[in-house]
């Protein structure tokens, strides 16, 4: 310990107060809410919104076996009438002529892949919301906060971010990448608050090596701005247009 | 070896350091985006460039977490432990030189230990693809999802669902042999199906930018590294015990698909502490707390190449992607590898070697310089992510819907991120689900009987395996709701 403190200067991040006790016995000075545990690599706790969002997700796992019928090809077989002997004749155990099929060909319908996905989805997506119910309870019993709101807040702060990627993506066609891409280049840093001089300069930058990097070096073919490239001279526009 | 190749070991490794050291962007988010670029470059040279990004991450992920208790990739998070800690004891260089040599270290181990496995199971390797028909890959690739499912101990439920939203996705499309459309709605978008790229940039790369976009910029403090990285290695083997402990578990644990380097960091760490004269230091800036933590997770990317050449099932989000790169470079992982491409197999664990050896001089020289990547801002970074994300999408097939479904599932990728959720049982079960699909149609032909699924003895030994992980969950599940009862 007594070494550690002569190399002092190997690090000048905590200059003012170096962490030994003075009769050099060892002491941590991580901050115990800075301190990451062995046990935390594992583990999970669910957060407000976690109800809403498991409630979602149950919701698309039973949308998604309700159409399974329809979507999968299940009735597209002129099969006949009566529960068992239907579901006898679709799950393959006898064939439309009376003989007893073969798994393979039962395997080889476009629903079977369809009913495996489902007999995993559905249950998992189920237990999950019975868990996330069972925890909002627990929740609610100890007087622990539950209200969603602040989770909803920040996941409509992301729509605006959406947005403005779609936007993007309906401007390429139009605008062409290169400018299109410095626009947003410029204004998502803008509207994030980095609106310096400094700032601005190294979004353009960044944008341009973007282009250039994605466009001009690995040739990846994406739309040009052709009525922009028209206004320039014959031989600038030839190059822009390879290029850029 | 050409001299454009050479330039992308070159790129990639010290790519794939800066891109480990900024906190918020990581080697998933970094190749998911450098994925779709990849077609456009020479097959070789998108394989070491990705492969350099996958292998040298974690070195640069243990700079923010020893200098700023921030972890660069999540694996480093058990970094912060004891780095951070001996940082605050004024050992910030003493940290990054253990934290340096004990990933080279792992690297390497686990590298010669595939080389050696190559060599020395060479001849036997060659006779595996005659082994392994359609239904044992549709086995491991069950094995793969139920240890992936088993792998997340505490959210088994939602790794569960999820897996089955990611199989499902695979499933959306016009089925290619019947010619029948499953869950398209008559979307005309939906009858090719989802792109995987699309997916994967998506869940990873976009919801990434959403979330550093909507959240704060960190204000790290300034962190000055002085005096040498050269001292690590001495005290590494003074602790050669633990090093090589942990590289045997990072390398034992990679090999396992769905593992990965969480459990293998959890369980060098806990060995190492049992073997230390002095425990209670772990977790208060224990050189070998540092050594189990990094030695550990460094040794399993290497690892986690064997599970997918060798049997072509993916075991993590990574070796997903990097199955996609193979399949462009014109291999195909899984049993036959070893008997068509075994030169591919001795470059690639030589390509990765020089990328260790790459890194780690990189490291030595530079650590000053990459340090400073720290400090970018994270909603700065978010933004250019974004950007970058689009021209990802867009450049594999010229689709500007794939743009809008990827933000689509960058959305919903970003919701599960706020929610603590995982992220990699939905592209696992997109890459998983497409080859059991696959298989499960291929070898539908030689089943007769539900038994028939399973009387190979592939099938048969990974069927065992895989009742017994089910067995082993259930018995831990009661156990754990056994003691929480009692507490």
């Amino acid at each position: 310990m007594i070494e550690n403190q002569n190399t002092k200067s190997d690090f000048a991040l905590f200059e003012d107060e170096l962490p030994f006790e003075k009769d050099g016995t060892f002491k941590s000075e991580c901050r115990p809410d800075k301190k990451v545990k062995l046990e935390d690599l594992f583990k999970f706790s669910r957060t407000r919104g976690d109800l809403q969002v498991s409630i979602v997700a149950a919701a698309i796992a039973v949308f998604f076996l309700i159409f399974f019928w329809s979507q999968t090809g299940w009735e597209k077989r002129v099969l006949p009438d009566g529960l068992g002997s239907y579901f006898a004749h679709q799950l393959g155990f006898i064939e439309l002529d009376g003989r007893v099929s073969r798994l393979g060909r039962i395997l080889k319908q476009s629903w079977v892949a369809p009913l495996l996905c489902l007999l995993v989805l559905v249950p998992a997506a189920l237990m999950n919301l019975w868990a996330s119910f069972k925890e909002h309870k627990w929740r609610k019993r100890f007087l622990l906060p539950t209200s969603a709101y602040f989770e909803m807040t920040k996941y409509a702060a992301a729509l605006e971010f959406v947005f403005y990627f779609v936007s993007y993506t309906l401007l390429v066609p139009y605008l062409g990448y290169l400018l299109s891409t410095v626009l947003l280049g410029l204004f998502l840093p803008w509207r994030l608050g980095y609106r310096s001089r400094t700032w601005m300069i190294r979004s353009l930058c960044s944008s341009l090596a973007i282009v250039i990097i994605f466009r001009s070096f690995l040739q990846i073919k994406t739309p040009v701005s052709i009525w922009l490239y028209d206004q320039l001279p014959s031989a600038f526009r030839g190059f822009m247009l390879t290029y850029f | 070896m050409t001299f454009p190749v050479i330039i992308a070991i070159l790129i990639g490794s010290v790519g794939g350091v800066i891109i480990g050291a900024v906190p918020g962007i990581g080697p998933a988010i970094a190749i998911a985006i450098l994925l779709p670029a990849t077609v456009f470059l020479d097959d070789l040279i998108s394989l070491v460039l990705l492969l350099g990004v996958y292998g040298s991450s974690m070195y640069g992920g243990a700079i923010p977490a020893i200098l700023i208790n921030t972890p660069g990739t999540p694996v480093n998070a058990l970094t912060t432990y004891d780095g951070y800690a001996m940082t605050r004891r004024g050992e910030a260089s003493r940290a990054l030189s253990l934290a340096y040599s004990s990933s080279f270290l792992g690297g390497v181990f686990s590298i010669l230990a595939a080389l050696i496995a190559l060599f020395v199971f060479g001849p036997y390797l060659r006779d595996l693809g005659a082994l392994f028909g359609q239904r044992d890959i549709m086995t491991a690739a069950i094995l793969g999802a139920v240890l992936l499912i088993a792998a997340h101990r505490q959210t088994m439920g939602i790794a569960a669902m999820l897996f089955g939203f990611g199989f499902l996705i695979a499933m959306i499309g016009r089925q290619s042999t019947r010619g029948i459309d499953r869950f398209t709605f008559d979307i005309e978008y939906l009858y090719s199906g989802f792109n995987l790229i699309v997916v994967i940039v998506g869940i990873f790369a976009l919801s990434q930018a959403l979330n550093l976009m909507v959240g704060k910029d960190d204000d790290p403090p300034q962190a000055r590294i002085t005096g040498g990285l050269f001292t690590g290695f001495r005290e590494l083997f003074g602790k050669k015990t633990v090093a090589l402990c942990s590289a045997t578990y990072g390398t034992v644990m990679g090999i396992i698909p769905g593992v990965g380097e969480f459990v293998a960091q959890f369980f060098s760490y806990s060995t190492a502490r049992a073997l230390s004269k002095e425990p209670t230091r772990f977790g208060h800036g224990s050189a070998e707390g540092l050594i189990a933590s990094e030695t550990s997770n460094n040794a399993v990317p290497a690892a986690a190449m064997i599970p997918l050449l060798a049997l072509g099932v993916p075991g993590e989000a990574l070796t997903a992607m990097m199955m996609v790169v193979f399949f462009d470079a014109g291999i195909k992982p899984g049993p036959d590898v070893f008997e068509n491409n075994p030169d591919f197999l001795f470059s690639l664990f030589m390509a990765l070697l020089i990328i260790n050896v790459l890194v780690l001089a990189t490291l030595l020289v530079s650590s000053k310089y990459i340090a400073k990547m720290i400090y970018i801002p994270n909603r700065f970074l978010g933004a250019f992510i974004m950007i970058l994300s689009f021209v990802g999408v867009y450049s594999i097939r010229n689709s500007l819907t794939d743009c809008i479904f990827a933000i689509i599932f960058g959305y919903i990728g970003y919701v599960l991120r706020r929610l603590d959720w995982p992220l990699v049982p939905i592209v696992l079960g997109l890459v998983l689900g497409s080859i059991i699909l696959e298989k499960l149609t291929a070898g539908a032909g030689q089943i007769k009987s539900a038994i028939d699924l399973i009387n190979r003895p592939v099938s048969g030994t990974l069927f065992v395996v895989i009742l017994f992980v089910i067995g082993f969950i259930i018995l831990t599940s009661v156990r754990n709701r056994r003691r929480d009862y009692q507490n």
